[in-house]
């Protein structure tokens, strides 16, 4: 039993691995299910970070500082793209009174 | 110490010099109190910037040279495609001086949006690591955005730029999430070592095929590779003409130098499945391209459309240099045929730019009915554009073929150049369409353009350059070879 605990309590490279897959999936779906502007956005920053969880992860497990550093160009990217990702929704909410992306259907053919 | 910092920082003054000038016209808007600077003295500014980063790009060229511990590589491919990105985007200012969607009210954020995209664009082909890479795509692909919801035009413009953000992002986080895995299975980010981890990693190690594959996924999104295609004929459609001339050409051009920088290796000869993998997106990049742009009635669709069979075609190229056993005849071919492409491309979209004379206006191929008895120079010239889009001789476009297609020969990839032949032949349909369209029915006078004179000289000097460039073919083909075998 106490042994059981320990490779529960031991949290290894691959625990970590598996989390952030796991948020990548979710902000996958998110971006590919959810209709609200605003809430795919989020589900963009879900995705951007737990890359960064991979980028930690590998770097504390191979003691290579690098991907530390790689994570606040990432994390600078993130704050970009949110910007311009907010600016864009208020002016499609100005255009269209609308965070709904069923009704962007303009563009066909 | 820091006598290799300041070379480093030499070596980047193109960018430098890109960024000030960049700042100039929103400055002279700020200290005039958020009003309009002239346009020509915007204008003037931005031919500034790309002037002054081309002619530090020519003092630069030279032996190939690494900056920032081998971050950033400057070598002759590098010198090659920032004189074709300026180029281009010389000529997209010009047409947005002129077009009715992007001139006036904010053309002083406009030139500045387009500079720092450029700016993205040369991290992009300088780059040698693949977080500089995702910095440059972010840089480029960020500006353009916001450029391509900056036309006057309400609804389709603000449509497309959403949906232009919301993939392009999707896209580069999927890339990003490659990257963190080919760190952590090679240990670093460098191209160098990576392509010297491929012979081992990519058939022993899952997760780096992996990531891999995502980062390739993401590289196609950006060129509009097959299964992640789908935003390209309606981005291309909704944003402005001048912006998508600029997208269609210098996004694909420095995208497909990065991404042929990652198959720079000897490694990927024992990747069989992945070959075949990229084989099946190349053939169906082809493929649905043509026959999608076959049953387009407007112009701007076509277009784009046919922007992403020639995705399809560069993509034989490409593999063509990674599982090949000479990377350099590839690579040739490809920076040829990005040359090429651009040039045509760029004077196509030119002429889309002179019919729409408001900006909600599209242009149908109808329009086209009788040009060529109001506009003889205009109509032979997009004919021939479209002539060398399609690949007839003795046009660029047809060398460009010509030199993609043996390069793949070579390397015994037959199957591949079957479907290749099959889909030009398949596109001469929609391109000489048009051609038809202008010449052949004379029943009703063109209607008047606009005066736009820089936007009619990029049209006629394109076109000139396209059949000149391809009666001097060989002579353009050497110099390339040379720059890529030198200094790759």
């Amino acid at each position: 039993m106490p042994n059981t605990i320990d490779t529960i309590l031991k949290v290894s490279l691959n625990h970590y691995l598996v989390l952030s897959a796991v948020l990548f999936t979710l902000g996958v779906l998110g971006v590919l299910l959810r209709k609200n502007v605003i809430v795919i956005l989020m589900s963009i920053e879900l995705m951007l970070n737990a890359v960064n969880v991979t980028f930690i992860a590998f770097s504390r497990y191979s003691g290579n500082i690098d991907g530390q550093v790689m994570v606040f160009f990432v994390m600078t990217i993130a704050a970009a793209e949110a910007a311009v990702g907010l600016a864009l929704a208020v002016l499609i909410f100005r255009r269209f009174k609308e965070i709904n992306i069923r009704y962007f259907e303009h563009l066909r053919g | 110490m820091n006598m290799q910092l300041l070379k480093d920082i030499v070596i980047v003054s193109p960018l430098i010099a890109l960024f000030a000038l960049s700042l100039f016209p929103v400055m002279i808007k700020v200290f005039r109190g958020n009003r309009e600077p002239n346009p020509y003295v915007t204008l003037f500014l931005g031919f500034m910037g790309l002037s002054l980063a081309t002619g530090l790009t020519a003092a630069l060229s030279g032996a190939k040279q690494t900056a920032f511990s081998g971050a950033i590589v400057f070598d002759g491919v590098t010198a090659w495609m920032s004189y074709l990105v300026y180029l281009i985007t010389a000529v997209s200012l010009m047409l947005s001086f002129d077009h009715v969607a992007t001139k006036g009210r904010q053309f002083a954020e406009y030139v500045f949006l387009m500079l720092n995209s450029v700016l993205g664009m040369i991290v992009l082909i300088m780059s040698n690591d693949l977080i500089v890479t995702f910095i440059g795509i972010e840089t480029m692909s960020l500006c353009l955005y916001v450029l391509c919801a900056m036309g006057k035009e309400d609804v389709l413009s603000k449509e497309a730029a959403f949906k232009y953000f919301v993939l392009g992002s999707f896209a580069s986080a999927i890339f990003l999430y490659g990257v963190a895995l080919i760190y952590g299975t090679v240990g670093s980010t460098v191209f160098p070592e990576i392509l010297e981890a491929v012979g081992t990693l990519i058939s022993t190690n899952k997760l780096f095929l992996i990531g891999l594959g995502l980062v390739t996924l993401g590289f196609a999104f950006k060129v509009s590779i097959f299964p992640l295609h789908a935003w390209t004929p309606d981005v291309y459609h909704g944003a402005p003409t001048p912006v998508t001339a600029f997208m269609a050409t210098a996004v694909k051009a420095s995208t497909f130098i990065a991404f042929l920088r990652l198959f720079n290796s000897d490694g990927y000869g024992d990747a069989a499945r992945f070959q075949g993998v990229l084989e099946w997106l190349a053939v169906l990049t082809m493929l649905i391209g043509n026959v999608a742009a076959v049953m387009q009635d407007n112009f701007k669709r076509m277009l784009a459309y046919s922007s992403v069979a020639h995705s399809g075609y560069l993509m034989v190229g490409l593999i063509a240099a990674g599982f090949g056993s000479n990377f350099n005849a590839g690579a040739t071919s490809v920076v040829f045929y990005l040359f090429s492409y651009s040039l045509m491309t760029l004077g196509t979209f030119a002429l889309v730019a002179m019919f729409e004379r408001a900006e909600n206006t599209a242009m149908s191929m109808d329009d086209l009915k009788g040009l060529a008895g109001r506009y003889p120079l205009l109509s032979l010239s997009l004919a021939i554009l479209l002539l060398s889009l399609a690949g007839i001789p003795p046009t660029l476009g047809f060398f460009g073929k010509f030199y993609l297609f043996s390069a793949a020969i070579e390397q015994d990839m037959y199957w591949l150049v079957f479907w290749g032949v099959i889909n030009s032949v398949i596109s001469v349909y929609y391109y000489l369409r048009p051609i038809v369209m202008m010449y052949m029915t004379d029943d009703q006078p063109a209607e008047v353009l606009g005066a736009h004179l820089m936007t009619r000289m990029t049209v006629v000097f394109t076109a000139l350059l396209v059949v000149l460039l391809g009666l001097a073919s060989s002579p353009v083909l050497k110099a390339v070879q040379r720059s890529v075998v030198n200094l790759f």
